[in-house]
């Protein structure tokens, strides 16, 4: 049985906690969600551990840990619908080449860059437990990455959502999100089936049939509620509830198959109806306490797991600082490059290859991923964590250095291009 | 096909399918590499009893009495003891052998580390470890000889067809 004064207490710090620092972070101009990141490390090992043990120990304790966790996990189940649910890869066809190269590429530099590194990684934080394909191509995923809700948060507080680069950057980031997402099922399938009796085909073959079902069976099914909003401009709690019974039921599903509840979640929410008044209801009704409670106890769980300790010497922080160089100059680089080549302005080219560059919360949830399936060790995993805020927290300084203001108002398009993923933008819960 | 589409082909080619043709040579490649043996995880502790009154050591080896969880970063360890104690012994691994080593602990003087030296014998299965916990600057101690048998890790939630 959980502590239920011990539970209370940590929902209550941890809720403080995040608002105070995400309000303070967007006083300097970060999306508050940024700041969120920000208080679960410093709730964590890597702050209140190291000048508050002892508070940090009652608050904390390690028997409390799994219903945190439990929490923190329904949350993500949920954020990962709703993540589902704002992409839109279709709208990468409406962008033409330019895009499909752009975020083909956003994806294959880091993941080869990535690779590579793992060449010089592997032997020194990785164990032989672990094989280096799982590894490189774990590491691949981790970097290749595009967080985006965050983006759209970020694209919306500049009021670039309905520029040329916000269309682009956001089809881009959807088909980026997706792509990663089907590497680390791939990942996901390799590690556990090592462990497993039953044949990776088995389990290969499984998701597959699963995922045709969804894509040609149930997506037809889900039509149905949009046609009920469009009828009553409401859905009611009963069809509400049902489609949150679809969602757990999808998670179950790639679970029992030996995926994860993430990727049932996450391909439920791809395969919804895109038409944005619904999305955008349907959004409104998820996000309030998935963003504002929820999401903030998987911040903490994160950063109770993340122990900036672990990184220790100048031969590790020198691991660090290649990671961070290596993921910025793979995506930020190459998106740049691609979009580039493509006939896009420099300086234009540049601020996608920024906001591409941007990790957040999408790369919290697959390294806890990568954590929990042991294909990465603690302090690679505490590695990667400053990689994803580094690179999420430089977003916005580079993007206002890149790309003024003004410069951006001449790239605007017309308002009816608004996708369903730039529904997104309205909620506070987008920011995560 | 039109020249936007033929510029289009080559740089994809270029950009994206090279890139790939890479990625298949690293894999290839990094499946020679070796990484050190894996040995983190929950050990259960067997240890002989210290006979020796140096209250440094006798605190020391009463963390035998509980398991040893290793955390592993590569070659880079971290030892606890389940027997409360704050500070983890931070340690190497080099081959097969294990060299770690306590901070400062209360019952210590100053000049006194704790010192865990242990070689593991990847064969068995599962996994076991010899060693001896010592205490440094103190000629009345005998080093403590223990040995640990690696548990089996709990059963991962999920993928359970």
């Amino acid at each position: 049985m959980p502590n239920l004064f011990i539970l209370t207490l940590q929902l209550a710090v941890v809720l403080a906690a995040c608002r105070v620092v995400g309000w303070l972070f967007q006083r300097i101009g970060q999306p508050k969600v940024v700041g969120e990141m920000f208080a679960g490390i410093a709730l964590g090992p890597s702050l209140l551990g190291w000048i508050a043990p002892h508070a940090s120990a009652y608050l904390f304790p390690p028997s409390s840990l799994g219903f945190l966790n439990a929490l923190s996990q329904v949350g993500v189940v949920v954020f990962m619908f709703l993540v589902g649910l704002g992409i839109n890869p279709g709208e990468l066809k409406k962008e033409g080449h330019a895009a499909v190269l752009t975020s083909h590429v956003s994806i294959t530099a880091p993941f080869v860059l990535a690779a590579f590194l793992s060449l010089y990684l592997y032997p020194r934080l990785s164990d032989d437990r672990v094989h280096f394909t799982s590894f490189a191509l774990f590491m691949g995923a981790a970097m290749s990455i595009t967080a985006f809700p965050v983006l759209a948060r970020i694209l919306d507080e500049r009021n670039m959502l309905r520029s040329r680069l916000g269309t682009v950057a956001i089809a881009c980031a959807a088909v980026d999100d997706v792509t990663g997402w089907c590497i680390l099922a791939y990942i996901v399938v390799l590690i556990r089936s090592a462990h497993s009796a039953h044949s990776i085909w088995l389990t290969i073959g499984g998701i597959l049939v699963f995922g045709l079902a969804m894509i040609h069976g149930v997506r037809r099914l889900l039509r149905g509620f949009e046609s009920v909003y469009r009828k009553k401009g409401a859905i009611s709690e009963n069809l509400m509830a049902l489609m949150l019974l679809l969602v757990l039921a999808s998670s179950l599903f790639t679970e029992y198959l030996g995926i994860h509840l993430l990727f049932g979640a996450f391909l439920m929410g791809a395969i919804m109806p895109k038409e944005a008044k619904f999305v955008r209801y349907v959004l409104d009704r998820f996000e309030t306490i998935t963003v504002t409670l929820l999401l903030p106890l998987f911040f903490a769980f994160t950063g109770l797991r993340t122990n900036i300790a672990a990184v220790k010497g100048p031969e590790m922080w020198m691991y660090c600082g290649l990671i961070i160089l290596v993921a910025t100059l793979g995506k930020l680089g190459g998106s740049t490059l691609a979009s580039w080549l493509s006939g896009m302005p420099l300086r234009e080219a540049a601020g996608l290859g920024t906001l591409m560059n941007t990790r957040g919360l999408m790369e919290l949830v697959i390294l806890n991923i990568g954590l929990d399936i042991g294909v990465i060790s603690p302090a690679l995993f505490s590695m990667m964590v400053m990689m994803a805020l580094f690179t999420t927290f430089m977003t916005t300084p580079v993007l206002s250095l890149i790309c003024p203001r003004e410069m951006l108002e001449r790239g605007k398009i017309e308002a009816e291009r608004l996708a369903p993923a730039v529904s997104l933008r309205e909620g506070e819960g987008a920011a995560a | 096909m039109s020249s936007t589409n033929k510029r289009f082909v080559v740089a994809y080619i270029l950009l994206v399918g090279l890139p790939l043709a890479g990625l298949a040579g690293v894999l290839k490649s990094g499946r020679h590499l070796s990484a050190p043996i894996s040995i983190d995880g929950t050990w259960k502790v067997e240890a002989n009893a210290s006979a020796s009154s140096d209250a440094c050591l006798k605190a020391a080896s009463s963390l035998l009495a509980s398991n040893l969880v290793i955390s592993q970063s590569g070659k880079t360890l971290s030892l606890n003891f389940n027997s409360g104690a704050k500070t983890p012994f931070s340690g190497a691994l080099e081959g097969r052998d294990i060299n770690a080593s306590l901070g400062a602990a209360s019952e210590c003087a100053n000049d006194q580390a704790v010192t865990l030296a242990a070689s593991v014998d990847p064969k068995s299965d599962p996994k076991s470890l010899s060693g001896t916990l010592s205490v440094d600057n103190c000629p009345s101690c005998s080093p403590v000889a223990f040995h640990a048998v690696r548990q089996p890790k709990p059963a991962q939630s999920g993928g359970g067809h």
